[in-house]
């Protein structure tokens, strides 16, 4: 006898719940004691039902029954159960988790997209030649200091809707350590940066700057500054156009 | 076919796709049954057994538990369909009074067969005449499990007894009714 055992009439009887219910048919297949005594007790419960007399109701009571059955429950319920069950097993699958995982993700998909269509551009665009739109030569900024041969050359470039600044310049004095050069585009008064680089160490430096559609300048000029997180000039002015 | 030829299980899957007369037709072969033992069942309460009718058929109407014949025969899952709905109504009826009334023990709980009554006390059935020879505490357990939907632990308390000392009663009593009915079959 294990506990499980002390469960077998209210098993018979259908009292237990879901779970114990079916706890107690999984013991019953490994407790070949219970098995015969549920067999037994399972007949005489099934006779039990036999245990009455027909009876003839009131010839009224067929048509409350039908009135009870088909008003309750109308004859075609099923499409509109469907319906709401369907509605409610959308409602179940957007819970705040889903919704916010859904959103994060058309997101995602919308960037990729526009990165890709951004990429088949710039792809289809090195089958066009490349254009020198604009040259600007650049000069020292303080002319009168001795020994200054620094110079150098800009050029905006063209190839199909793209436009690229390319910066090129000799002689520049070395650095210190986080010191950078920045290029700033100047209009109107207005600076905007251009990007940062490193010279080598002969001097030489190169900077490509990719031009957004709207970049309008007349003129650019390069600082040397302490770290190239800068967004205004903060160093001293080396080099410009002029 | 008529409906009238049909076997059981026909009329059954009918009523499945919801086809009105196949409920009638099951109402018309078998209502004499069902009535018969919700009437023992409420004890001959007329208006309770037009209910619990009423609810029975609207559980053949919308059940989705189906009669399968490979389980046995049709009358049996018919008859067991009928008493789980006439225990929920008992449960659900009385909740309230059985818990607000801790139950009145002091009146006597009368599970007469009221057929009895009017047969005289004619006894035909072979489960009838099986109980019959059981003694009076024993017909009285089964009686209040299976005819009066008491759970086992109203019985204990109905009895003023554990629960453990039931169940073993109760366990005893089927047996023995099981006895009874295979020498009644001699």
């Amino acid at each position: 006898m294990s506990i499980e055992c002390d469960n077998l009439l209210s098993f018979l009887s259908d009292e237990l719940e879901e779970k114990e219910k079916k706890a107690f048919a999984e013991h019953l297949i490994h407790c070949p004691e219970c098995t015969r005594e549920y067999d037994q007790m399972t007949e005489a419960w099934n006779s039990l039902k036999w245990d009455f007399e027909e009876f003839a109701p009131p010839s009224s009571l067929k048509s409350e029954v039908m009135n009870f059955v088909f008003e309750s429950n109308p004859e075609i319920p099923v499409p509109v159960r469907k319906v709401k069950k369907w509605s409610s097993f959308f409602r179940k699958q957007f819970t705040p988790i889903t919704s916010g995982l859904l959103l994060a993700t058309l997101v995602l998909v919308i960037v990729l997209l526009n990165s890709n269509v951004q990429l088949k551009k710039e792809l289809s665009a090195i089958n066009l030649p490349v254009e020198v739109e604009t040259t600007l030569s650049l000069q020292p900024a303080d002319k009168t200091a001795v020994n200054m041969n620094t110079d150098g050359v800009a050029y905006v470039l063209q190839q199909g809707e793209e436009r690229r600044l390319v910066v090129q310049i000799q002689n520049l004095p070395t650095l210190k350590e986080s010191e950078v050069y920045q290029v700033w585009l100047l209009n109107k008064g207005e600076r905007a940066n251009a990007g940062t680089f490193k010279p080598d160490e002969a001097g030489t430096g190169l900077l490509t700057y990719k031009l957004i559609l709207n970049d309008q300048f007349n003129q650019i000029g390069i600082t040397k500054e302490p770290d190239p997180n800068g967004t205004q000039p903060r160093g001293k002015k080396i080099v410009g156009s002029s | 076919m008529r409906l009238e030829e049909k076997l059981d299980k026909e009329l059954m899957a009918l009523v499945k796709k919801k086809y009105r007369p196949a409920l009638e037709e099951l109402y018309d072969r078998y209502i004499k049954l069902i009535y018969g033992f919700i009437f023992k069942f409420t004890n001959g309460n007329e208006e309770k057994t037009k209910e619990i009718v009423q609810l029975v058929f609207l559980k053949l109407w919308t059940t989705k538990s189906s009669y399968n014949p490979e389980k046995g025969n049709f009358v049996n899952w018919l008859l067991t369909v009928t008493r789980n709905v006439c225990v929920d109504y008992v449960r659900k009826d009385s909740i309230h009074i059985r818990n607000n009334k801790q139950m009145d023990l002091s009146k006597p709980i009368d599970i007469e067969d009221p057929n009895n009554d009017i047969e005289n006390g004619l006894i035909n059935s072979e489960i009838a005449k099986a109980k019959n020879k059981l003694s009076k505490p024993q017909k009285r357990l089964i009686d209040l499990l299976y005819w009066k939907g008491y759970s086992l632990t109203e019985i204990a308390k109905i009895e003023n007894e554990p629960i453990g000392t039931i169940k073993s009663r109760l366990h005893q009593s089927l047996k023995q009714l099981k006895k009874y009915l295979e020498v009644g079959d001699l």
